[in-house]
């Protein structure tokens, strides 16, 4: 597999933060690859040293095989960008805004750019002091699609787009992938990456902690499960792919490692099944799992249960 | 009758809590303030205080009349009724060269003030959050024009304070400077309040805003300079007309202010119940909707970005070079009137005062020069504080092209302004002295100063691309090179103090002989310290927020 993006071992610090501690990212040539993690955790920073706007302290990042800080300007031929945050020059119309960017990576599909606008509805007419933040935001987004390049990096893209936008954005995405183009999407919408992504990282305070498809995440994570049985159950807390077990009469809920589906099945087989619900976890479960210990500083119990 | 009275109920209304808005907004604006009021009246107090010291003699002070009473000259100052008074009357010498530039900078306090109080607030919804309360549609202009003449007021008594030792002054005199300023004051209080209806944008506001300052300048200078009506046009000529520390001192004049100032304040609170919150009276306008073929670059968007600056410092130049150049004929004249000190720092080593002032002059339009240079130079940090630059950065642009535009834009600014003032002053000089050959003199002065301006503009750079959070450095360097070139020889500075600048080390043509080696000297460091600059911007991580 062709690696478009790859770390390894990268560090970057400010000051006496470290921002990325030995950080691995793969993101291979085609994929929409979904990037995960709350803010702070080091997904701009990340971006930021793979456009070369930050020199790493330590280890490698590549883009397309090469070095993102000594190759910037050539790679960024190759690439679009969009930030979480955009801020447009007040006295330049979006029109004037996304024709610049399109000419300093060679020029702009003029069509496309048109069927951008539409879509997206917006007025390329106004100044970019009276956008407000969604529009600011449309403005580098049909840049960004326009382009013809390999490699989209959006940061928190959607940040300030209403619904039907964010609709419009997904769609976006799925035509850059079906067309070839490398996507990483850093998000925190759980909803936008479990729709759009084929593999998903979570960073944490600069570390990568898992990485895979949203199917092998599953995998290694918990089901819950609800079930009415006919005849009381024992042992059941026993078994050590059950956790958080609730016993209500003949009322059971828990959480099941997927490993140990197969044999708690089969024990409340025994005991006589009335009524029964398996729901694999969502991708937020997944995700806040990895930040349980955290929510529970901030007074969250339990970031697994609901 | 009753249908008066629900009117009059109904105005009142939209008044309602004024007077807490007023209290919060004081609350608020305290820094900006104290700020603008210390400095204002402050710097009045520093001027005022030197000037009986500077020019203590009545024949010193006539002597000085008969330079500035040239029509570039009365441009800058005001009018002649004051320089007829220069003999009789300290005051009236410095009523006549500080009203035109107190009363400018009076009116972009208080413009400035209206404008972040009202649609500031507006365009950020921070008003959003009053107007939720049970408070008028008029409550937030109010409150804001409120403030506005407190501080006025306020700025009034200190400014009169501050002139209160001044001598030769009629009965009065003192509290009429101070008022002259409240006038001005509340007049633009009342202009950035219709500015503030007409725009939906602060900046356009502000833009409109500054646009009467503009021309209340510009009228005051042709009204003065041409010695005709066009003064009265203008509302800090207004002040002028005063003649305020002179013998024919007047107060009437100032009414003219006080009825704009009344017609403005009606007219916003009109306004401002016929438009839509958020809104402005004007549509914000609409743009091009596709950039022009040449927006291609980096480097096209500096240029273009700089634009302002670029005509801001060719404008100032220029109005400095023709001010320098007209008072080259009345050199003589001017030398007798002034003080020890005054004539030391203007000592050259050349063989006639025309040739050191020249001297002189250039350096001080290079200096002025370079000030465009590294405010350019300060654009490109702001591109990164506020983020703006991240857009062009992650696009196939070297780190040469961007930040590194920010230098040719830069040098080709100060380049520029220093060349039209060297133009002008060639132009002034040689009318003021009746010699057409000073032109070659003048303008080949201003250019062999450029070595220097491109020191100052590439240290600068270098400084930004370096050390980014150091944004006072290139400050700090200007204030020094301009501190050794006024004040080196009273303060006695050391050689290596004053070997900083590279001002000091071209020849003072042409009082001197052109040094083609130091010349060729400060180019060669200039480069070193643009190249030093590159290096940094390859070199360091972009921070942006």
């Amino acid at each position: 597999m062709n690696a478009v993006i790859r770390t390894e071992q990268l560090v970057k610090r400010f000051g006496h933060v470290t921002a990325l501690d030995r950080l691995d990212l793969e993101v291979a040539q085609g994929e929409t690859h979904g990037f995960l993690g709350p803010n702070g955790a080091g997904k701009s920073t990340t971006i930021r040293v793979l456009l070369g706007m930050l020199r790493s302290d330590d280890g490698r990042a590549e883009l397309f095989g090469a070095d993102p800080w000594k190759d910037a300007a050539t790679l960024h031929k190759r690439l679009a960008y969009v930030p979480g945050d955009v801020a447009l020059w007040p006295g330049l119309t979006g029109g004037e805004t996304i024709d610049l960017l399109g000419r300093l990576r060679g020029g702009i599909d003029k069509a496309k750019r048109d069927e951008l606008l539409e879509r997206f509805d917006l007025d390329p007419r106004k100044k970019g002091r009276s956008y407000s933040k969604g529009n600011r935001q449309k403005v580098a987004l049909v840049a960004a699609f326009a382009a013809d390049v390999d490699l989209l990096l959006l940061d928190e893209p959607t940040s300030g787009l209403d619904p039907l936008m964010g609709a419009v954005f997904n769609e976006c995405v799925k035509e850059a992938s079906a067309a070839g183009r490398t996507v990483l999407l850093s998000s925190h919408i759980m909803s936008e990456v479990e729709a759009l992504c084929d593999r998903v990282s979570i960073i944490r305070k600069g570390v990568i902690v898992e990485t895979g498809t949203l199917a092998e995440m599953r995998h290694f994570s918990r089901s819950r499960l609800r079930a009415t049985l006919k005849n009381p159950l024992r042992g059941l807390g026993d078994h050590e792919g059950v956790h958080d077990l609730k016993v209500d009469g003949l009322d059971i809920e828990c959480s099941v490692d997927t490993a140990a589906l197969d044999d708690v099945l089969a024990q409340l087989a025994v005991a006589g099944v009335a009524g029964l619900t398996c729901e694999p976890p969502s991708l937020e479960e997944i995700f806040l799992r990895f930040y349980g210990d955290e929510l529970a500083a901030s007074g969250v119990p339990n970031g697994e249960s609901k | 009758m009753t249908a008066a009275v629900a009117e009059l109920e109904d105005g009142l209304g939209t008044l309602a809590g004024t007077g807490n808005l007023l209290r919060f907004q004081l609350r608020r604006s305290r820094l900006y303030l104290l700020g603008w009021l210390a400095g204002l009246a402050g710097g009045t107090w520093l001027v005022a205080q030197s000037f009986p010291g500077l020019y203590p003699d009545a024949a010193g002070r006539e002597a000085y009349a008969l330079t500035v009473n040239t029509p570039a000259m009365r441009s800058m100052t005001g009018p002649e009724t004051y320089i007829e008074a220069y003999g009789a009357s300290t005051g009236a010498m410095f009523a006549h060269q500080m009203i035109l530039w107190t009363g400018t900078l009076t009116a972009v306090m208080f413009l400035l003030l209206v404008t972040r109080l009202t649609r500031a607030d507006e365009e950020t919804s921070r008003s959003e959050v009053f107007r939720a309360n049970p408070i008028g549609r008029r409550a937030d202009l109010a409150a804001a024009l409120l403030l506005a003449g407190l501080a006025a007021v306020a700025l009034g008594a200190l400014m009169a304070l501050a002139v209160a030792a001044l001598p030769g002054g009629q009965d009065g005199s003192a509290i009429l400077f101070g008022l002259a300023h409240t006038a001005i004051a509340v007049l633009f209080a009342g202009v950035a309040a219709v500015t503030a209806q007409l725009a939906s944008f602060a900046s356009t506001a502000n833009g409109l805003a500054f646009a009467v300052i503009g021309w209340s300048a510009f009228t005051a200078g042709v009204g003065n300079a041409q010695e005709n009506w066009a003064v009265w046009l203008s509302p800090v000529g207004w002040a002028q007309e005063t003649f305020v520390y002179t013998p024919d001192q007047r107060w009437w004049p100032l009414a003219f202010a006080g009825i704009v100032a009344v017609l403005t304040v009606w007219l916003a609170f009109a306004l401002v119940t016929h438009r839509d919150f958020g809104q402005g009276m004007m549509a914000a306008r609409l743009g091009r909707a596709e950039a022009k073929p040449g927006l291609n670059s980096a480097t096209a968007l500096t240029f273009r970005l700089t634009k302002g600056v670029f005509w801001a410092g060719i404008i100032t130049m220029l109005l400095l070079g023709a001010a320098y150049g007209s008072v080259l004929g009345g050199a003589d004249d001017m030398l007798e009137g002034l003080s020890e000190t005054e004539r030391a720092v203007l000592e050259r080593g050349g063989s006639s005062i025309e040739e050191n002032i020249t001297a002189t002059f250039v350096a001080l339009n290079g200096l002025f020069a370079s000030l465009f240079g590294l405010l350019i130079v300060g654009r490109a940090r702001k591109e990164e504080t506020q983020g703006r630059g991240e857009l062009i950065a992650a696009g196939a642009v070297p780190r040469s092209g961007w930040p590194g535009s920010y230098l040719p834009a830069a040098l080709w600014a100060a380049t520029a302004a220093t060349v039209v003032a060297g133009v002008f002053l060639g132009l002034g000089g040689a009318s003021s002295l009746g010699d057409g050959s000073y032109f070659a003199t003048g303008l080949w002065a201003s250019l062999l100063q450029l070595p220097a301006v491109w020191a100052l503009t590439a240290f600068a750079f270098a400084a930004f691309a370096w050390l980014p959070r150091l944004g006072w450095l290139r400050w700090l360097a200007w204030v020094w090179l301009f501190i050794v070139l006024y004040f080196a020889t009273l303060l006695e500075l050391p050689e290596w103090a004053q070997a900083v600048s590279p001002f000091h080390h071209l020849a003072a043509y042409p009082a001197e002989d052109v040094d083609w080696l130091s010349a060729a000297l400060v180019t060669a460091a200039a480069l070193a310290l643009a190249a030093l600059g590159y290096a940094g911007a390859r070199r360091r991580d972009l921070s942006f927020n």
